[in-house]
């Protein structure tokens, strides 16, 4: 009895030994899960505020870089004066001839190969020409002439109707007030935004221009001729986009011009005008 | 796969995202014409486009001091800080690839491979690295732990969390 007593004691406090050891085992397991549970919840949250961060810096920076794209096309009488005064000032006084701006006799030619819907186009012509002009084109050194490369225009139908009606203009040595004002005004990229009453309103803001005459010579193959063959120029040349650049002596060889980092910068043009002028 | 492989697969990442972001950098400042558009326009005309830019800095710049970054943050700690660090750096690329992909879609209507290529690997180094973060797998410690070697020790990523 005494044996069996001890053998049942023994088993009892294993048993109690094992229910403690069990209870010691769950309780840490317990906390191991909540420290493991609060870790996760804590690493969510920060990577909550991450996101967030992220999230609201994306927002910033679409709305501060949406007005890159936003439409130049002027809302009220005031800004188109405004915009006929700009271009007048710039080129108004300098001689015209077709698609070319400059005097005749100048001995340096650069070839400017663009898209109308072009905005980075649009940045060379508002913010390069203004001081390549002035320091070349109005001394007599340099002479522009403006060819056509589709690029920006998804629809060639109307990449054709916008370059010719800049042609047409040519006609009454008007094509660069044309070219100048349509770029000032470009609409958002591929917003379908050149149709015939944007092409007319460039067209009246133009000084000078005879608007009947200038609607009769859109219709001239000429002009649509002179479309296709820069384009055929521009592939020859392996010209990959606009705007593109061509430079020489007038009359003489032409070399292709590149620009380095922005063509909103003029530099590569000086350079190379400088350069030609020396030669 | 071990917190050491995932490491290194994030390191390999990287490094790759900074060799091409490098790249991007050199065409951008060189003027020359990127690889992808010996296939066509699109990519120059995505990488001369008002959006190369951001604040007059090349976006292809800002790419390659973030490599740069996540870098730093992949090889300097394998700890809770140092995971959060490349997780956050990691959603932060992964944000600003997402910005540049809308701008492609949605506004210049041109996809350009080579910025595809940049998209993919921050894509997926966003991915592991927020899965490495949450995982909190042991930190592998010791002098050779930059190089995924194991360490001297190993410290439960509980007791780093407490400490």
């Amino acid at each position: 009895m005494l044996c069996v007593s001890s053998i049942e004691g023994d088993e009892g406090d294993l048993t109690r030994k094992q229910r403690r050891e069990q209870a010691r085992a769950e309780r840490k397991a317990m906390e191991e899960a909540a420290v493991a549970s609060a870790m996760r919840r804590t690493r969510l949250a920060q990577l909550g505020i991450a996101v967030g961060i992220v999230v609201v810096a994306i927002v910033v920076v679409l709305i501060a870089t949406s007005g890159k794209s936003k439409s130049g096309i002027p809302k009220t009488a005031h800004e188109k004066n405004a915009t006929v005064a700009e271009i007048s000032s710039l080129i108004g006084g300098i001689p015209q001839s077709g698609n070319t701006l400059g005097s005749p006799t100048a001995p340096v030619t650069l070839e400017y190969f663009g898209d109308l819907e072009c905005p980075i186009c649009r940045e060379f012509t508002l913010h390069a020409l203004p001081s390549i002009i002035p320091q070349w084109v109005r001394s007599g050194k340099l002479r522009i002439e403006y060819h056509s490369m589709e690029t920006a225009t998804r629809e060639p139908e109307v990449f054709k109707t916008q370059q010719v009606a800049a042609l047409a203009a040519g006609k009454q040595n008007k094509a660069w007030n044309f070219i100048e004002t349509f770029y000032h005004e470009q609409g958002e990229e591929d917003s379908g935004y050149v149709t015939e009453k944007y092409i007319q309103g460039i067209a009246s803001q133009v000084p000078g221009l005879n608007l009947s005459e200038w609607s009769s010579d859109r219709n001239s193959s000429e002009y649509a001729n002179d479309v296709t063959t820069d384009g055929q120029t521009a592939n020859n040349e392996g010209f990959t986009g606009t705007p593109s650049f061509l430079i020489g002596h007038s009359g003489g060889a032409m070399s292709k011009l590149n620009y380095t980092s922005s063509p909103a910068e003029p530099a590569f043009v000086n350079e190379a005008v400088e350069k030609l002028l020396k030669s | 796969m071990s917190a050491r492989t995932l490491r290194i697969v994030l390191i390999v990442l990287t490094t790759l995202g900074l060799a091409w972001a490098s790249y991007l950098t050199y065409v951008h400042y060189s003027g020359e014409a990127p690889l992808c558009s010996l296939k066509g326009d699109p990519c120059e005309a995505v990488q001369t486009s008002v959006y190369s830019n951001l604040a007059g800095v090349p976006v292809a710049l800002i790419g390659a001091i973030g490599y740069l970054l996540i870098l730093g943050s992949l090889l300097v700690s394998d700890g809770e800080t140092g995971r959060f660090a490349t997780a956050a750096l990691t959603l932060g690329g992964f944000g600003f690839s997402v910005y540049l992909t809308y701008r492609e879609v949605f506004t210049l209507h041109k996809i350009c491979e080579d910025c595809v290529a940049s998209a993919v690997i921050m894509t997926i180094l966003a991915c592991l690295s927020v899965w490495r973060f949450l995982r909190g797998d042991p930190m592998v410690t010791g002098a050779g732990a930059a190089l995924g070697e194991q360490g001297g020790g190993v410290e439960s990523a509980a007791t780093i969390g407490s400490a």
